[in-house]
């Protein structure tokens, strides 16, 4: 195999096995100068330009096997890529409500801030009290709560991308995310206000209900093609 | 209790490179080279392999690395950092451990 089409191998393998694409590049790199390192040495003892370099592509290996290590220490080099189970299976299930719910009671938090004037409580409370205002303060709500969803599932994108993890794992993890933002509930009414987790799931759930499990599964697919088009265009970069 | 050895084990090629890398800096053809000869080519890496170790062991904070140019080549070098510097030492107790237990059974019962 010529040096290029190793690289290039090498390259798209390890992409192909969700690397970050930060240490892709850092990875063929290394090898890269590690071949020179091995043609340099076999021209030494006195090989030709092209003996050398056959001889350096024969001791490096086979870059899909070469691939597969790269990715697999990759992988144990975190604690979340070593214990994907944990992670991606069972973390969600405590994970989610709690996250959730801190995402949200954040947002209100700085909401209450913004429209009080510095949580100034005399202020908002009018504004409850005006079914106009209100209506708009219960859609600003709603929004609010899909982007706390929506946070979540990013989160644990974003660990599934630093961690390496097979595509399986991070469907899993999504999945236990819409899963339980269909339960998950929040509720605001003029001066009161309550969230948490009803196990009735049903068909004639409320059409909000709905949003917020699709959400979850939007994020993935967005993720999806935009790491596709990040691939895309780091493919098509000369690699060493 | 005392704990059992499949971990130390696995872990010949970190205290390897350790060893290595608390001599000097290299980069990692150059460790792939140094153990090579060193253990009269009894032990050897595979050539593109050491790099996941490397990259692990500076995951872990054990080394760390700086691309630099010498001779009109640029590459990574790698060099250990304090914690590399505990790591080895608790490795080379390890191997000490292992390695008088293996020869004591050996000459009992082998020699």
């Amino acid at each position: 195999m010529p040096e290029a089409d190793f690289i290039e191998t090498l390259r798209c393998r390890l992409v192909e096995l969700g690397c970050p694409l930060a240490q892709v590049r850092r990875l063929v790199r290394e090898v890269a100068d590690h071949r020179d390192d091995l043609k340099q040495a076999a021209e030494a003892e006195g090989l030709s330009g092209a003996a050398a370099e056959i001889q350096a592509m024969a001791q490096l290996g086979d870059p899909l096997a070469l691939a597969e290590d790269l990715a697999a220490t990759l992988r144990r080099s975190s604690w979340w890529g070593r214990h994907y189970v944990i992670t991606f299976g069972l973390l969600p299930v405590l994970a989610v409500p709690v996250l959730w719910a801190l995402a949200l009671l954040l947002e209100l938090f700085l909401l209450v801030g913004v429209l009080g004037h510095g949580w100034n409580l005399t202020k908002i409370r009018p504004m409850a009290d005006d079914p106009v205002t209100f209506s708009y303060l219960l859609m600003i709500f709603h929004l609010m709560d899909y982007l706390a969803v929506a946070f979540v599932a990013l989160a644990f994108h974003r660990l599934a991308r630093r961690a390496a993890v097979n595509r399986k794992w991070m469907m899993i993890a999504f999945g236990l995310c819409s899963f339980y933002s269909l339960l998950s509930w929040a509720s605001v009414e003029p001066h009161t206000f309550s969230l948490g987790f009803s196990a009735n799931l049903h068909f004639h759930m409320h059409y909000e209900q709905w949003i917020k499990g699709m959400i979850p599964p939007a994020v993935a697919a967005a993720g999806y093609v935009l790491h596709r088009r990040k691939v895309q265009r780091f493919l098509e970069q000369v690699p060493v | 209790m005392k704990k059992t050895n499949p971990s130390f084990l696995n872990g010949i090629p970190e205290l390897l490179v350790l060893r290595l890398l608390a001599v000097r800096e290299m980069y990692g053809y150059q460790i792939v080279e140094e153990i090579r000869t060193k253990t009269g080519e009894s032990l050897s890496f595979g050539e593109g392999c050491i790099y996941p170790y490397l990259h692990y062991l500076e995951a872990e904070k054990q080394v760390s690395s700086q691309r630099r140019e010498v001779a009109g080549r640029s590459r990574n070098y790698y060099k250990l950092t304090a914690r590399g510097r505990k790591r080895l030492e608790a490795l080379s107790s390890e191997w000490r451990r292992v390695t008088s237990g293996v020869s004591r059974l050996m000459g009992e019962q082998y020699a």
